[in-house]
């Protein structure tokens, strides 16, 4: 009954084809969105962190050129009230460079004390630590006062300001004046990143640098401890262990490991590692120590999987010529295996980077980070904070000069994961076999 | 008895519940091509695979019955399969070089073997064993380059180079040329006819015309049994039993 088939031109599409083509048109437009939503939120976040954290890299200060004569700096010293004597020989100096400049300007010592703070104490420290300066005129850069420093950044205004001991609206004018004149000036923050943490008044001289240190030794434990435990657990679970009821369950409990809320990592650190072992509190070793608990099960499953991406064919063409097991998994898989190895353990030690509240309750918070280790066992032992942790205590404290403070330390720590990103990736490429 | 290189006596190989070898005996004589033939399934590679204890790493396999090599029981207790397997070698279906180089993945095996002391030594065999696998000319030149950028038929030769490196005594070979192309199985095919000078071969094949072209023994394997083992002339011309008969003439398999 059926004749022969009808023409049909292929230049005209059927209903059939018409639908397909449809439905992956609309998929791809999906996933175009999807791509750009995700664009916008990275954009969004980018924007945040680098608009309130990147102020955190300038400092606000005064550059005066002081000169102390030997004798002033003897009478001074022999005074009861020496900073007092300090702080009138910085005003005197004050005084003359606004004259040489042609500066007018009504102030008085207190508004100086007020937008400086206690000037006497840092120009008397600076000359006891470099008695070399006595003599010669000298540049100092002092920190402005935590208001003046928002006043800078916008975020004291005249409106807002209600006077106070802190800061009088008067002030600001002097302040005003003394930018135009170029001695109030913003630079970068070297200390933000070379320093310790501040007390709770001070954000201004708040800086990382120890907690990056307490982060640095902490990476070193784990990085020691988490490679090579994890990697030969790896090895043996997929190589050697023989598959029975006892390595099904190891192999469950790690996967489960892996899902442990971090904070769990941080009682048992507290209870083993403080409480019974009585290692000291706070230490970056401590805070290793649990975060390699909390790495082994990342990298366990991550190193078994580049395991056994590797052929099977390669271990039989090793032993079908008479390589023992081990000469197999050394000599053949294992190199195979390493970027996948390598990658998984970067990863990981980037989780643990990031890795804040077991820091906490091992005591690892950001006061602690008040001084930098001396030597390489006392980076271990030390107490310490870590970066995330730092982070965590300025942005819970009550002074808002520390919330920009935290932002910068967010830029800090991405930036410090990037670099470890882009050691993966580099590491990947290098060991990758091109054949 | 010890006439033969390896011989096989009631063997039984077990996957799990699943009997994949029934009762088998064989023997293989020395220099000697024997061919393995039958249906796919039958057992061929598992029963090859126990001659150098490569089912070893198949946790659910079980091996019984005795294989002797040379008058010695290979599953006794104090053989070491790593040692068991330099005197065995053997050739994969699908060539499986190591990711190196032509030259380490012939060096490979005898210096894991301390075979070479010198590199000079170690130069020597690495050219005698390609000269021996036919591979010699077409590779002197990229020695150096990676051994899975040759061709499959190239490759499958590299591999053979490299299992001959150890000088074993007895070589298998689990259909060898299944993944390659006439041309490169005929290359193979003369290279088993050479090798036979020196070892003993023992070659799994699904293709007739091969076992009937290489080989001098012939046995077939039909659901774990082996229904025949004689004369390969004798096997393909006046089969005695009526399996042998229907696989051959194309009527099973
Ligand atoms: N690794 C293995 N695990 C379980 N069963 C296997 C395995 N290898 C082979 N078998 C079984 O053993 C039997 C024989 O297989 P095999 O020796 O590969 O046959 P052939 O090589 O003749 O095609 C088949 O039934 C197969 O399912
Ligand atoms: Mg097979």
């Amino acid at each position: 009954m059926t004749d022969t088939p009808k023409f049909t031109s292929l230049k005209v599409q059927d209903p059939h084809t018409k639908n397909r083509n449809a439905a992956e048109k609309r998929f791809r437009s999906y996933g175009i969105i999807a791509l750009a939503i995700g664009g916008l939120f990275l954009a969004a976040l980018t924007f945040t962190i680098l608009k309130s954290g990147l102020p955190a890299f300038t400092q606000y200060v005064m550059k005066l050129d002081v000169t102390l004569s030997q004798e002033q700096f003897d009478d001074a010293e022999s005074q009861l009230l020496k900073t007092a004597v300090y702080r009138d020989i910085f005003v005197d100096n004050f005084a003359a460079q606004l004259d040489a400049q042609g500066v007018d300007v009504a102030y008085d010592a207190a508004a100086l004390e007020r937008m400086l703070g206690k000037v006497g104490g840092d120009i008397r420290a600076h000359y006891r630590e470099n008695p070399n300066d006595i003599g010669v005129p000298t540049t100092f850069q002092l920190q402005l006062s935590s208001r003046v420093e928002g006043y800078f950044r916008g975020r004291v205004t005249r409106d807002t300001l209600v006077d106070s001991r802190f800061l009088e609206k008067a002030d600001l004018d002097v302040v005003d004046v003394l930018r135009d004149a170029g001695l109030m000036t913003g630079r970068f923050n070297w200390a933000f990143l070379t320093g310790t943490d501040s007390g709770v008044d001070n954000p201004g001289g708040a800086g990382i640098g120890a907690s990056v240190i307490g982060s640095f030794f902490m990476m070193l434990v784990v990085l020691f401890l988490s490679l090579p435990i994890g990697v030969a657990a790896s090895i043996y679970l997929e190589e050697f262990a023989p598959k029975n009821r006892f390595t099904d369950l190891v192999e469950v409990n790690i996967s489960n490991l892996a899902a442990v809320p971090s904070i769990v990592f941080g009682i048992l650190g507290l209870s083993v590692f403080i409480q019974f072992m009585h290692l000291p509190q706070s230490a970056p070793l401590v805070g290793g120590l649990v975060l390699t608990l909390m790495t082994l099960p990342t990298i366990i499953i991550s190193t078994r999987a580049s395991l056994k991406s590797v052929p099977p064919s390669i271990r039989d063409a090793a032993l079908g010529i008479g390589a023992s097991k081990m000469q197999s998994v050394f000599h053949h898989v294992l190199p195979l295996a390493m970027p996948g190895i390598l990658t998984g353990t970067i990863i990981g030690l980037a989780q643990a980077l990031g890795e804040t509240a077991p820091l906490l309750l091992i005591g690892m918070v950001g006061f602690v980070a008040r001084e930098f280790p001396d030597g390489v066992a006392a980076g271990f032992l030390d107490p310490n904070s870590a970066m995330p942790a730092q982070i965590y205590t300025w942005a819970a404290r009550a002074d808002v000069g520390f919330y920009e403070k935290a932002w910068g330390g967010i830029i800090v720590l991405l930036v410090f994961l990037l670099l470890m990103n882009a050691i993966a990736i580099f590491l990947r490429k290098k060991f990758e076999r091109r054949w | 008895m010890t006439d033969y290189k390896i011989s096989a006596k009631d063997v039984q190989v077990y996957y799990g519940d699943n009997h994949a070898i029934k009762d088998v005996n064989v023997d293989i004589e020395d220099k000697t091509v024997t061919a393995f033939i039958g249906p796919s399934g039958c057992g061929k590679s598992t029963f090859l695979r126990c001659l150098n204890r490569m089912n070893d790493t198949i946790d659910i396999c079980r091996v019984q019955g005795d294989i002797l090599l040379d008058g010695e029981d290979i599953y006794d207790p104090a053989v070491d399969p790593v040692q068991l397997r330099a005197k065995v070698g053997m050739v994969f279906q699908k060539p499986n070089p190591f990711p190196k180089s032509i030259y380490d993945n012939v060096a490979y095996g005898p210096k894991i073997h301390g075979l070479a002391r010198t590199k000079a030594e170690l130069d020597e065999i690495v050219e005698k064993s390609l000269r021996k696998a036919a591979l010699w000319t077409e590779a002197k030149d990229r020695l150096h380059s990676p051994g899975t950028g040759l061709s499959g038929g190239q490759q499958q030769r590299l591999c053979i180079a490299r299992a001959i490196a150890t000088s074993p005594e007895v070589l298998l070979m689990d259909e060898p040329c299944s993944a390659l192309d006439p041309i490169a199985t005929a290359q193979v095919e003369e290279l088993i006819d050479e090798l036979r000078q020196s070892y003993s071969v023992v070659i799994v094949t699904h293709s007739m015309q091969q076992a009937a072209r290489v080989s001098q023994k012939t046995a077939f394997f039909h659901l774990g049994n082996l229904v025949e083992f004689g004369e390969t002339d004798k096997i393909f011309t006046n089969p005695e039993d009526p399996r042998t008969e229907s696989y051959i003439s194309g009527r099973i398999g």
